[in-house]
This record gives C-alpha cells, structure tokens and sequence, in this order.
C-alpha cells in the first residue's frame, strides 16, 4: 500500500472505529469510571485530531517561528511578572495572538504553552484538559477575532468568560474524577474553593488584555505586514 | 579471544536502566501502569499501586523520595476525614453531626478516592523526573515532526528569552524607567519590560525563519533526528506493559475484582482471576525497580570479573 492511501485510511479509521472504540471499551472497563475516563480519551482526543489537521497542512517557516515564538513569550510572561502574584499573562497572550493571527495559531499556542509550562511544575492528569481549556480559548478567540479587535470592551468581557471558562472545564474533571459520576454539589464545592482562583485570573486576565491588547496587536500586526506572516 | 570480548559487550547491551529504555517504550509503560490506578478504585489494586509508584520514586530519587511519602500519605487521610461530611450515603452510620449521619461507607470511599489521586500523582512524578524535555520530544517527533519543531524552538527560546529578559531590566533600570515603588508601578515596568521583549521575540524569530527558508525548510517531507535507539529490550517493555495492562483492564471489565462502596462495602470476592489480576498489576508496576536492580548487580559482577 502507498503511503498515501494508508493515510486516507488512517483519515476515516481515527475518527470513525479508533474514538468510538476507545470510549466504548472504557465504559466497558471502567464502569464506575466511565465518564471520568470518556472525558480524558475526548481531551487527548481532541488535542490529537486538531494537531493532526496540522501537521498536514503545508505552513511557511514564519508562521511556525511565530508560534514558537508566542509560545515562549506566554511561558517566559509567567517569570516576567513574578513580581506581582497571581498575574500570569499565558491567557492573554493565547487570546492576543488568535485575534491577530487566525484560531488555529491560537489554539497551538495555548496548548502548548499548558504542555510547556508543566514541563516546570510537573505534568499530571490535568496536563490534557489544560491543554484543551487554553488551546479553545485560543480557538474561539480566533472566531471572534473581528469584533473583540475593534472594541475594549468585548475584548475585556472575552477575558474574564476565559478565566471563568478555564475554572468550570478544569473542575468538570475533578469531580468525574473523584466521584465517578457528576454531582452538581461537589461540583459547586469545586468552583467554590477556586473561586478565588478564578477571580484573580479574570480580573488579571482583562488587566492584561486592556495593557497589552492594543501594543501587542500593532507589533503583531506590523510584523505581518513587514514580512507577510 | 573473541570469546572474552563478545560476552562483556553483549551484557554492557543490556545494561540499561530504565530511564534509558526508549522513551516510547516508557512511556507506553506508565500508560500501562496509570490507567490502572486512574480508573479502577479497588483498594487493593491502588495499595499495589502505590507500592509500585513509590518504589520507582525511591530508586529514581533515593532517600529524598522518604520525605515526599508522609506527604503523599495525606491525601487519603484528608479523604477518609472528610468526604462523611459531604457525603451521607452508606449504611453503616458511625455517629451524628447536627443531624447529618457520618457513614463508614462514606469515609472508606474518600480514604480510597485519595489514594487513587495519590497513587496517580506518584506516578505522574515519576513520569516528570524520568521525562526530561528531549524525551518528550522525542516521541512528540515520532507522532508530529512539525509540533517537535516548534517545541524544539519553544525550549530553547526559554533561557534565550529569559537572559534577554535580564537584559532589557537592567537597561532599563539604568534609563531611570524602572522603579518598583508600587503594585502599579511594578506592573507598568514589567509590561514595558515584556514589550520590549515582544518586539525583540518576534523580530529575532522571522530572521530565523528566513534563514530556515533559505535552508529548505518545507521542501520534502520533514524528518527527524532520533538520539534514542531501539534494543530488543524496549520492545519486550512495551510488549510487557501491553500484555500485563490489558490483562487487568479486561478482568476488571468482567469483575474479577472491584468494590462496591454504596449502600454498604463489598468487595467482588477473591478468586483466582482476581489473584491474577493483581499479581499482573503487581509484575507491571515493579518493572522499573526489576530492571533497575538487575542491572546494578550485571554492573557489580562486571566490575568483579575485570
């Protein structure tokens, strides 16, 4: 078989007979478990798929150097602001670099950056659904790439719904996890307890937003016109 | 002659720990050995587990891994105190608070829940001392080669950016724009400082992928540089770890052991399936200190014969 063809088999068996089988085996296997496991295999998942359309696709070196480079400047923002606690710019700059540069740059330069990032304080089952969290971030900021451009405002709300988002998706796996099953109590607890969390990353995140949002996007922009990113 | 050279070198083949395995090998060793862990809460299976887990940390770490055990140990504890709390489930009522019952059921649940997040935290240590970035790049490369170059850049960008960073501080602080009076003032300094460093970032970048252009970047396919050999030996741990974790995945698919938690504690009785699942779990979790071990003592009786 050429490698072509094997390919365009892999293309139909991945998301056709591989996903479907891995979560139906888990429900099989772990039958308390079950749903902890369906949304572990849906985040590895996920992430795997969206990496895979990328590999495939033919990218000019300037665009991979970018996210690189964004990618590090996420990772690298975290010891930049050490100096005032609890701010970390990763979100922001996730949420700046989809805007300007499409969801997809958006979405690797979240994920990775969660992957990078642990790298420093340790890997663990949250290494995925952080993974997931920031990559969507990045991805529906892309989407919404035009209106949160023109307007301070959106790009302020946009920030705090992505420090709250994070917070819900990271706890949905706590509580499958721990007790099996979902249970809207401790699912509350959960949020209750991060809600301190969760508000120092909103807030931090529209501070960051509202400073860097405007001189990032006119270098990012000045970038793309000066070399055609 | 050749009698004597061959014999050394053949056992120096296998005289690897088991960070050295290649890392796909590895890695598919502790996907054998977490899923496990991470998905059947059997007390049993979890103490084994953990034993496993901890005895990896302690050959990886030596007698700094003692230290991190009472912490590890917490977790169930705060488990078994308080889940009954929270939960009221269970029939087994142990006494009152306000009313609320404090069931047994409930405090053995939390006791087991934390030490499948111990046990799994152990592991995930483990994982992270033995991962090192070159080996996860490893394997990133065998899956995407164009997400290894971009981690690749991302790693090595990492301590570039950071002494920049430095840098551009103290540049500024010698310009007078630097000060750290207030929150405000601090933060204002720091965005000016990763400005700067934005600027530097992205300009720096696009001359390296100008330069990476006129190499032939995208031309033909992308290969890699694999720095990790393949032995018989990694083949045979990937096989072991399949073997073995598929073993125990399917008993507990077909309840040759599990717990029931509520409405009361019961345990799918002991039996010889359930015998061999654990005593394949157990073989599995203890490979790493197994190849450890043995390789200490081919490197002893090696220094004895020479």
């Amino acid at each position: 078989m050429t490698d072509k063809g094997s390919k365009k088999i892999l293309k139909i068996i991945i998301p056709y007979v591989l996903i479907p089988a891995v979560i139906l085996a888990g429900v099989f296997v772990f039958s308390e478990k079950a749903y902890a496991w369906i949304s572990l295999a849906v985040a590895i998942l996920s992430v795997g798929l969206f990496y895979t359309t990328f590999e495939r696709k033919k990218e000019k070196a300037r665009k991979i150097v970018v996210i690189a480079v964004m990618t590090t400047l996420s990772v690298v923002g975290r010891f930049v602001f050490a100096a005032i606690p609890g701010f970390k710019p990763i979100t922001a700059i996730v949420v700046i670099t989809a805007v300007w540069l499409g969801g997809e740059s958006g979405f690797l330069v979240g994920s990775l950056s969660a992957l990078i990032s642990n790298f420093y304080f340790g890997q663990g089952p949250w290494t995925p659904f952080q993974m997931l969290a920031w990559g969507l971030i990045g991805l529906f900021a892309g989407y919404l790439s035009a209106p949160l451009k023109k307007s301070r405002l959106l790009l302020s709300l946009y920030g705090i719904f992505a420090g709250v988002a994070f917070s819900l998706i990271m706890d949905v796996w706590t509580v499958l996890w721990y007790q099996g099953g979902f249970s809207i109590r401790l699912y509350a607890a959960a949020l209750l307890t991060a809600l301190p969390y969760t508000v120092s990353y909103a807030v931090s995140n529209v501070i960051f937003l509202l400073l860097l949002g405007e001189p990032f996007g006119r270098k990012l922009e000045r970038v793309k016109i000066k070399y055609g990113v | 002659m050749s009698e004597i050279l061959t014999l050394p070198l053949r056992s120096l083949k296998s005289l690897k720990r088991f960070e050295d395995y290649n890392p796909i090998a590895v890695f598919v060793f502790f996907a054998g050995a977490i899923l496990p862990a991470m998905f059947c809460l059997d007390i049993i299976l979890l103490l084994i587990s953990f034993a496993g887990g901890m005895s990896l940390l302690f050959s990886l770490k030596g007698k700094a891994a003692a230290k991190s055990l009472f912490l590890y140990l917490i977790v169930p504890i705060a488990g078994f105190i308080l889940n009954p709390l929270f939960y009221h489930n269970g029939k087994t009522v142990l006494f009152l608070i306000n009313d609320t019952p404090i069931t047994f059921e409930s405090a053995f649940y939390g006791m087991s829940a934390g030490l499948m997040i111990t046990a799994v935290l152990v592991w995930f240590r483990a994982f992270s001392l033995i991962m090192t970035s070159d080996r996860l790049l490893y394997i990133f490369g065998a899956a995407s080669p164009k997400l290894a170059l971009i981690l690749s850049m991302t790693l090595r960008y990492i301590p570039l950016y950071t002494r920049q960073i430095k840098k551009i501080r103290m540049a500024s602080k010698a310009m007078g724009l630097y000060r750290e009076d207030t929150l405000i003032d601090r933060l204002r300094g720091s965005v000016r400082v990763f400005s700067a460093m934005v600027t530097w970032g992205l300009e720096n970048g696009v001359i390296t992928a100008d330069s990476m252009s006129a190499r032939g970047y995208g031309i033909g396919r992308r290969s890699r540089y694999a720095i990790f050999g393949w032995l018989a030996f990694d083949g045979l741990l990937i096989a072991a770890s399949a073997i073995l974790c598929a073993g125990v995945l399917v008993g507990a698919g077909f309840y040759a052991f599990g717990f029931e938690y509520y409405p009361e504690i019961s345990a799918v009785p002991i039996s010889a399936a359930s015998c061999l699942c654990y005593a394949a779990y157990g073989i599995l979790v203890f490979i790493p200190v197994f190849i450890n071990i043995k390789e200490g003592l081919t490197w002893r009786s090696l220094q004895s014969e020479t």
